[in-house]
């Protein structure tokens, strides 16, 4: 007995084929637009702007998407999972303060500052997962939908933060932290001679140190070594498939015996997790702690990873697209800038392409056809 | 895979040095300005700073205002403003006493010298302080302008009753030291209660509801400072909306129109005018004179303020210093 | 031959309403037991006792004649009886190899361990070779599954299923929604997995899919078992009479 692919085929042949060429087109289109908007708007950029074609703009975007993109990774997973967390922008903020709380305490306190950094980052990065935790509980064992219930735990949040905090940026930060936030990976030094510096900032001054570039900063090493863990985690793992899974049908994943809901708290904690990262990043890079670090950026994740490609009805989507959504929110806030825009064009342009993703996605919906529900 | 070559290729893309930053020239200084948000006491600065431009026949760049007060909103804006590579100058109100200085920093590695309005960067001493890389700050005396605050409400209300004050960050020199200037001169009457000070984060409808909040279970608050455009503004609001105007005294700090407005319909008895036009003309031209070997620059420039109330406000002499936004 | 599958007296009730009443039933190696009944006449429940799903308030469960207690879905699995539900529960934005190891994945250790990545090539060819065994053909194994035919889909299932070594196999509605051709196919798969000696238990409402893949009906109305003939001895109109409550064979039990 043969199955036939084409079981669906039609008498008329050649219309079909052309429907489905078309509908081919339009797939491969809803796939690269993104990519080829962002490769026109960097060309543009670079010819419009005074100085977008350069090193030291190109490192000014890759720390600029370091929150985005960190929160995105959460989000991407969660997303996926038909899910969303409305918590990150705030979580970010209870990160970030609690971080600086604790390195400062226990920097002054005397102790070694390497330490103390390295506690503050896992306090911030544990609360952040305990909110997470509270998310995931809710949401799987309690059934609340994600919506309500992570807008929820984010108003907690912003609250422990501001109590904690006395509504006050916590400052008093080791000189450490800064250089952590701030310092980078490898310098250019250009000028009549050329060098490339590997870990030690050169000490020069004055024309020598205006020529200096410094070439990713530890927060987007940071920030890229935790994008490779989560395409490590989303594409070849079970948890990662699984994933994947509860998008596409959590009833049916949840009969083929995997434990849906330990699955959907560890999401939920994962995307905190990747917001805390982002927290304490930001106190490495202000050298302060603030309840109100991440307030703009939560709704900038989520059109990063709807730019990026990820469905909003879960199932599908990749870490790359969220790097792309990043990437592509990033460079038309900066190019913009570079050009002197008035920035109101900015919410303009990232709410139309928002709103043409999301047609994509609609578009790309109803050519492959859900037919889980069957 | 033909996506992540196209994504690898493009991230190439930015990082390669193809092109060295322009170089400006040689007679003229390339000056940017950053203001703190978008509100009218920046749009007047905004006013000064075009005027001294023009009259020193220099080229002022302001890319954007940051659409929300802090140091997430300034940063991405000043890195951009330093990527650009053609700025010698740049004037800005730092929203962040302490947050700042990092991203500053930077700024002057690259070459370029700031002049810092309105709020300044770690204690405002630019000579023996902690921050030593401005050239200088140009603003209020935001003790004072507390202070005057201060003995008006305590005149007003004569020397007795609980008052309140809105303010906006901690963090922020400015509105901190207005904060405090007000506590110092209202400690002077021993009859006058300080009964909390909240902080609206630079929020109209935060202070609003604040405010309106302490309204409620205060029944006996007589005088609310609110001490910059928005705490003001919120205060305002909600002294009206209460139906108390009059019966409570508010002093506001800034000229908006509204505050103006409410001093008209006796909801603010008050109106502290800060003289923004100045401080971005005067940076300007300290911009210009440095830039033309100026070495005696001073390093702190206290601009002054004008009292504005019900008696005086149609004196153009007093009403000049209104923020008019075009 | 001793049956495979045995129940006796299974009842379940929901608050006032009796859904299953007593009903004993038997499925022996080798055979096909078609189930049908009016909507409401209990079928899905009696079966989702069998498969985990609900627990009996009364009666027992036999299986190669030792007495089972299955208390949750895995229970069932464990013993050997795989259900395919209506909806198939394969999840349409994964690939056949994905749907056929859902919840059992194969993985490769590195690390002394530590890291585990998805075997994909394992699952790939294992899943090609199951289908191979079906005679079932799909030309991509690599597609989303929300690709393919309702057949191909029902074929995966129940590759799936087979795969996890299926004593018995319950199948509820599997011709629903399949265009002619495609339920030929389907019922020829049923056949074969017979032949194999994997009995199976069909729900259907379609009387004529009953009548083509069976060895016996039985037949539930409102709850009771109301025939339990071999599929020689009766007709259709016979089934139908059963089916509208006009003749019970058990009238007294």
């Amino acid at each position: 007995m043969t199955v036939d692919s084409r079981a669906e085929a039609l008498p008329r042949r050649a219309v079909s084929r052309r429907v489905a060429r078309q509908k081919q087109a339009i797939l491969l289109v809803s796939r690269v637009w993104s990519w080829i908007f962002l490769a026109i708007m960097v060309v543009f950029f670079s010819i419009e702007g005074t100085g977008f074609f350069t090193v030291r703009n190109s490192q000014n975007i890759l720390v600029a998407i370091v929150p985005v993109l960190l929160m995105g990774l959460g989000q991407t997973f969660v997303i996926i999972a038909a899910g969303i967390d409305l918590s990150v922008g705030w979580v970010m903020g209870l990160s970030s303060v609690v971080s600086a709380l604790v390195i400062r305490d226990l920097a002054d306190g005397g102790m070694a500052v390497g330490l103390a950094i390295l506690i503050g980052f896992v306090a911030g990065v544990g609360s952040a997962a305990l909110a997470g935790l509270l998310n995931g509980v809710i949401i799987a064992k309690l059934k609340v939908p994600p919506f309500i219930v992570t807008l929820g735990v984010s108003f907690i949040a912003r609250g422990a933060a501001f109590l904690l905090s006395g509504g006050n940026v916590v400052g008093g930060q080791p000189q450490a932290l800064r250089d952590l936030g701030n310092e980078a990976l490898l310098y250019l030094q250009r000028g009549d001679e050329t060098r490339l510096y590997f870990l030690k900032k050169p000490d020069v001054t004055g024309a020598q140190l205006r020529m200096l570039d410094r070439i990713l900063p530890w927060p987007v090493v940071i920030a890229f070594v935790l994008v490779l863990i989560a395409m490590f985690i989303l594409h070849r793992t079970q948890f990662g498939r699984h994933t994947y899974a509860i998008g596409g049908n959590k009833e049916a994943t949840k009969r083929a015996g995997v434990p849906v809901d330990r699955l959907t708290i560890l999401l939920y904690v994962m995307s905190a997790v990747t917001a805390g990262f982002a927290g304490v990043l930001y106190t490495a890079r202000f050298s302060g702690g603030s309840s109100i670090a991440g307030d703009a950026l939560m709704m900038s994740s989520i059109a990063a990873v709807i730019i990026g490609g990820v469905s909003m009805f879960g199932g599908e989507g990749r870490v790359s697209g969220t790097v792309l959504g990043a990437l592509v929110i990033a460079v038309l806030q900066t190019g913009l800038i570079m050009m002197a825009v008035e920035p109101f064009w900015q919410y303009v342009i990232v709410g139309i392409i928002i709103i043409l993703a999301v047609l994509m996605d609609q578009a790309r919906d109803l050519i492959i056809g859900r037919a889980e529900a069957e | 895979m033909f996506k992540k070559l196209l994504l690898v290729a493009i991230v190439l893309a930015l990082a390669i040095p193809l092109a060295v930053p322009a170089t400006a020239q040689d007679d003229k200084p390339t000056i940017g300005f950053l203001p703190g948000v978008l509100d009218p006491f920046y749009q007047v600065m905004e006013i000064g700073v075009n005027a001294a431009a023009a009259d020193f026949g220099v080229e002022v760049f302001l890319p954007q205002y940051p659409s929300t007060w802090g140091p997430s909103a300034q940063t991405p804006i000043l890195e951009a403003m330093v990527a650009r590579g053609d700025l010698d100058y740049i004037i800005l109100a730092p929203v962040d006493k302490e947050q700042m200085i990092a991203p500053l920093q930077a700024a002057v590695d690259a070459g370029i010298k700031i002049i810092t309005v309105d709020t300044f960067l770690g204690d405002g001493d630019y000579i023996n302080g902690p921050v030593t890389f401005p050239i200088s700050y140009i603003g209020s005396d935001n003790v004072e302008g507390g202070r005057i605050a201060g003995y008006a409400l305590a005149e007003r209300l004569g020397g007795k009753g609980k008052v309140y004050v809105q303010n906006t960050n901690v963090g922020v020199s400015t509105t901190e030291q207005r904060g405090q200037g007000f506590i110092e001169a209202i400690s002077e009457f021993p009859d006058m209660e300080l009964i909390g000070m909240d902080y609206n984060l630079d929020d109209a409808s935060t202070s609003a509801a604040q405010t309106s909040a302490v309204i409620q279970r205060e029944p006996e608050l007589a005088g609310i400072f609110g001490v910059n455009v928005f705490s003001a503004l919120g205060a305002g609001n909600a002294v009206k909306n209460a139906g108390l105007g009059g019966a409570i005294e508010v002093i506001a700090f800034d000229a908006t129109k509204e505050a103006i407005e409410n001093l008209n319909l006796g909801v603010v008895s008050m109106v502290i005018a800060q003289k923004p036009y100045d401080m971005g003309y005067l940076a300007v031209e300290f911009a210009f004179a440095d830039w033309r070997g100026v070495t005696s620059l001073p390093r702190r420039v206290t601009t002054g303020y004008a009292v504005i109330t019900a008696e005086n406000v149609n004196d153009p002499e007093v009403a000049r210093f209104i923020y008019q936004v075009p | 031959m001793e049956p495979m599958l045995s129940v006796k007296n299974l009842t379940k009730r929901f608050g006032g309403l009796t859904a299953v009443n007593q009903v004993s039933m038997d499925v022996h190696p080798g055979e096909v037991v078609g189930l049908v009944g009016d909507n409401g006449a209990g079928k899905s429940t009696l079966i989702k006792m069998v498969s985990g799903v609900y627990q009996p308030n009364d009666g027992e469960i036999f299986f190669e004649g030792k007495r089972v207690h299955i208390s949750k879905p895995s229970d069932a699995r464990e013993l050997g009886i795989e259900t395919i539900y209506q909806d198939l529960a394969l999840a349409g934005n994964l690939d056949v190899g994905a749907n056929i190891f859902l919840g059992r994945e194969h993985k490769r250790k590195y690390l002394g361990g530590v890291v585990r990545v998805l075997d994909n090539k394992f699952m790939q060819n294992q899943s090609e070779k199951l289908l191979d065994d079906l005679d079932v053909h799909i030309p991509s194994l690599m597609q989303k599954i929300d690709k393919l035919s309702g057949g191909q889909r029902q074929a995966v299932a129940i590759a799936r299923a087979l795969y996890w070594n299926a004593r018995l196999m319950i199948m509820d509605e599997p011709t629903n929604n399949l265009g002619v051709a495609q339920q030929g196919e389907v019922l020829a798969l049923i056949r074969r997995l017979r032949d194999q000696g994997v009995p199976v238990i069909v729900i259907s409402h379609t009387i004529r899919d009953i009548f083509a893949v069976s060895d016996r009906i039985v037949v539930l109305h409102r709850g009771r078992k109301v025939a339990d003939k071999r599929v020689a001895e009766t007709s259709t109109e016979e089934i139908v009479q059963y089916i509208m409550g006009a003749r019970d064979d058990f009238r007294n039990n």
